[in-house]
């Protein structure tokens, strides 16, 4: 809270809006004042200022009572809505690149978003770690095989970053191996940041 | 966040992952992080849009097209604000655009479409309650839409000036300026009505 000492005197370029109290003080000021907790002991003692305020008060309870009327967002369902925006979504999807799988004569493929998705999961097996992008990419010299390169978000109890990298790389790699069949030539794991440790609470101290 | 504001519009209940991940995800074509953030989103967005635009059906619609819009320009998102952030000025844009092509609506129409108080409260109170709703969605009809729309974000969503001046693409200066406007509007519209 500030105390206002001195009456503001800058004449603000003038907003026809505005108006200059009896008292002196613009209207705009004494309203600002008194939003911003301003404390000006010159309005206590004003009749102008004093029936200036109690105007806007009078407003912001009839704004109370509407503002109260209408924070009903709890009580909102939002399936319908997002039913109808992923209607939408699903006819304009950005599968990504269509990834080999199998042999080379085998024609057989698996879209790059589908295949991030199994990834990123595999890779949230590893406690605390959170995934974020994915990005898969075929390998322009060797036909058949493709590049990873992961994002995660590291636990902050992690005792060794390239320990859970590598941990991180295993459960990614058996993955895509085993699930999805895809021959990968290497995965980067990029640790951009620390997750924050869900359910702390509940846990009490972190081992 | 920590040292951030709250912003009122947040969502309650914060299950799953974060939106920043969400949005990476959602941007790399993942459609079902896509529609966690929409679940997540859509309450708080659809009560800033019928504040705005005071018809549930108008707002509903254009939060679903700012959620679509969104999804087209994901992958150009470099994470520069937050989604909520981002899908909030998205909505707010829309909804002041809405406003704008509306014709001036007579009070008697606005009086009509404010909804029924749905918590019981004493008879006198309601009474009294409603009258000054009444009176004051009245005369927020006579708001530009752009006194209107800085108006709404800071007194029923409650947001700082800078928070509107970024949303609304003005000044802070501006912002108050608008805000000022509205409350004399409201001030002498309801001292009229006494």
């Amino acid at each position: 809270m500030t105390t206002r000492i001195h009456p503001p005197d800058t004449p603000p370029p003038h907003d026809p809006d505005d108006e200059r109290l009896p008292c002196g003080r613009l209207l705009s000021q004494v309203w600002a004042d008194w939003e911003e907790g301003t404390a000006d002991p010159h309005r206590a003692d004003c009749a102008d200022c004093t029936s200036a305020v109690a105007e806007l008060e009078q407003l912001e309870t009839a704004v109370r009572r509407l503002r109260d009327d209408t924070e009903n967002a709890s009580g909102y369902d939002p399936a319908p809505l997002t039913e109808r925006v992923m209607n939408v979504v699903r006819l304009e999807l950005r599968p990504g690149h269509p990834l080999p799988l199998g042999a080379p004569d085998e024609d057989m493929w698996l879209m790059e978003s589908a295949a991030a998705r199994v990834l990123r999961t595999a890779a949230e097996r590893v406690p605390g770690v959170r995934s974020g992008s994915c990005r898969i990419t075929p390998e322009p010299d060797r036909p058949g095989r493709v590049a990873i390169s992961l994002h995660i978000l590291a636990p902050t109890t992690a005792p060794s970053l390239p320990m859970l990298a590598d941990e991180v790389r295993r459960e990614v790699g058996a993955w895509a191996d085993h699930r999805l069949g895809l021959e990968i030539t290497g995965i980067d794991v990029h640790v951009v940041g620390f997750a924050d440790e869900p359910d702390d609470s509940e846990k009490g101290i972190a081992p | 966040m920590p040292g951030n504001r709250t912003p009122t519009w947040a969502p309650e209940e914060d299950a799953g992952p974060d939106d920043a991940l969400l949005t990476v995800r959602a941007g790399e074509g993942d459609e079902e992080a896509f529609a966690v953030l929409v679940r997540r989103h859509a309450p708080a967005l659809v009560r800033l849009a019928t504040r705005l635009v005071q018809d549930r059906t108008e707002a509903e619609d254009a939060v679903q097209d700012a959620f679509i819009s969104a999804w087209r320009k994901l992958p150009e998102f470099r994470g520069q604000s937050s989604f909520g952030t981002w899908l909030y000025r998205i909505v707010t844009n829309r909804c002041l655009n809405i406003l704008r092509t509306r014709k001036p609506q007579s009070q008697l129409e606005a009086a009509s479409q404010i909804p029924a108080p749905e918590h019981s409260v004493a008879p006198d109170r309601i009474t009294e309650g409603r009258a000054a709703i009444v009176e004051l969605h009245d005369a927020l009809a006579g708001l530009s839409a752009e006194q209107r729309t800085c108006w709404v974000l800071r007194e029923l969503d409650e947001q700082p000036y800078a928070f509107i001046a970024d949303t609304v693409g003005i000044t802070e200066q501006a912002v108050r300026a608008r805000v000022f406007r509205a409350r004399r509007h409201l001030t002498e519209a309801l001292g009229a009505w006494r």
